[in-house]
């Protein structure tokens, strides 16, 4: 059995301390994250991890206001999906930001979110 | 393989109700079996499509469930989850059994029970449907994945929000010719735009509701559809999926899968999107339909809101979409809407769809999507 090169479990550790990791395929090139076993470009299972700057631009937002359950009390906020400058996304609660200043395009900074013992992905203003 | 049809279709009102989703199913199943005039004991299989039932009704193992309330105990089932596609991925592998010769007659459908827990529950429950830990964790839920399509498709087409307050017009004028539909009323552009924000930009109108619902059809071989009455032949049907994040989909104006089930059905049936006469998708929110209409062909991308402020979906225009009045108004029964949507095809089909009826429509498309936009299936009927 091969290990995984960065499991789910890591890679929330690592953006625990502040840091992003995605993976590389040693034979293509691809960038990925999150973890997946094979390349889905080339089918190979060359990972290798690598750290990323944690700058990107909004690429798509939504302000939910419907919540469900657990999140109930938190209504405003906002979610984006980010595209890194490295090429790969990553979906995010964006905070610190207004919401009516929320636009496609705009430029922001990976930072982590840890609530209840959790760590989840969030963005602030780059 | 050999040729199917669909002989008997069968839908329960929808909206609220205060039966279990099995009983809304076997209501439907009886109506089906009535309308194919097969009794009971006809049945070699059910394919099943129910989605939260562990969840709303605290009821797993719902397939055989429902073949007893039935009275169909001891044939076959299995129940299909693919999020709000489940009765349309049942329909495909029932097309599959009868047409590698394995079963003569098999029951498909669906049905499910939401409105007996409260919206915030039901939001949640639906909301499993997307990855608990990348994504349920930021409190994602899914008019806020639709939302983020909107953004991406008004951000790279212009498309606005009055172009998908039109679908909600369109499909809630539709839904008044539906005697079945959650919604027989007509509402205003006003009134979809002045809405309730639910996930900017989807207000309360762009959104379809919570529904109650069971829908069923009987499936048939050759042999045995050339002694039924009206069959309804399957043309084709095709599933494709995609990435389960929406982070790893790298156009969110897009749905691939559409694209992909699309161009696989028309393959299969040797057709192609202007052969199309009538088209029943998935407008679980108006710009769902919008981009749907986009991936299933009938538009180019980009086009697809400019078709819906010019009425081109509208009964009585180039390519009607959604005459039952869609998700939107007719309601989403998830593990039901596949199977009712291929319900309202084959009514119309027919020629018995009354006065939603689309004018010599001769073939028909079905398109269901499930969740996060990873499951889309694509199915094509025909009349003789």
């Amino acid at each position: 059995m091969t290990e995984p090169v960065i499991t789910q479990r890591h890679f929330f550790e690592k953006a625990r301390e502040g840091q992003l990791t995605a993976m590389r395929c040693g034979h293509c090139g691809e960038l990925s994250v999150p973890p997946k076993t094979f390349c889905p470009t080339c089918s190979q299972r060359r990972w290798e991890p690598i750290g990323l700057s944690g700058e990107g631009t909004i690429a798509s937002y939504t302000i939910i206001r419907v919540a469900p359950r657990a999140h109930a009390a938190e209504v405003p906020y906002a979610i984006a999906a980010v595209h890194m400058n490295e090429g790969v996304s990553l979906l995010g609660r964006v905070v610190d930001v207004p919401l009516e200043r929320l636009t496609v395009g705009l430029p922001v900074r990976f930072r982590p979110l840890v609530s209840g013992g959790q760590t989840a992905v969030g963005f602030g203003p780059a | 393989m050999r040729r199917v049809a669909v002989i008997g279709v069968g839908v329960t009102k929808f909206g609220k109700h205060d039966r279990t989703s099995a009983e809304l199913f076997a209501e439907a199943a009886a109506d089906a079996l009535a309308d194919a005039e097969l009794p009971a004991s006809a049945v070699q299989a059910l394919y099943y499509g129910n989605v939260v039932g562990g969840e709303t009704e605290k009821q797993l193992h719902t397939g055989p469930q429902a073949a007893s309330v039935l009275g169909i105990p001891t044939v076959p089932t299995t129940r299909f989850e693919t999020a709000c596609a489940s009765s349309h991925a049942a329909f495909r592998h029932a097309v599959m059994d009868i047409a590698s010769g394995t079963s003569e007659v098999v029951l498909v459908g669906g049905a499910e029970r939401v409105l007996n827990v409260t919206t915030e529950e039901s939001t949640e429950y639906f909301a499993y449907a997307s990855d608990a830990r990348w994504e349920q964790t930021l409190g994602l839920t899914f008019p806020g994945v639709f939302a983020l399509v909107a953004r991406a498709h008004m951000a790279r087409y212009g498309t606005t929000e009055a172009q998908m307050a039109a679908v909600a017009v369109k499909n809630h004028k539709h839904g008044t010719l539906n005697p079945k539909a959650q919604f027989q009323k007509e509402i205003t552009l006003e009134q979809v735009l002045r809405s309730a924000m639910v996930a900017d930009p989807l207000k309360l109108y762009d959104c379809c509701p919570f529904t109650d619902g069971g829908a069923a059809l009987v499936l048939v071989s050759e042999e045995v559809a050339r002694k039924a009455r009206r069959p309804i032949w399957v043309l084709a049907s095709a599933a494709a999926s995609d990435w389960m994040l929406i982070s790893d989909k790298r156009d969110l104006s897009r749905v691939p899968a559409t694209e992909r089930a699309a161009a696989a059905a028309y393959r299969q049936a040797g057709l192609g999107p202007t052969d199309v006469d009538v088209v029943e998708l998935h407008d679980c929110f108006t710009i769902a339909e919008i981009v749907a209409t986009e991936g299933l062909g009938l538009f180019e991308p980009g086009a697809g809101g400019v078709a819906a402020e010019k009425g081109w979906t509208s009964l009585g225009g180039k390519i009607p979409v959604n005459p039952s009045g869609g998700l939107k108004a007719k309601g989403h029964p998830i593990g039901a809407t596949g199977a009712a949507q291929i319900a309202e095809v084959v009514t119309q089909l027919r020629g018995a769809a009354d006065r939603r009826q689309v004018d010599g429509a001769k073939i028909g498309l079905t398109h269901t999507l499930g969740g996060n936009t990873a499951t889309v299936l694509v199915s094509l009927f025909g009349r003789d």
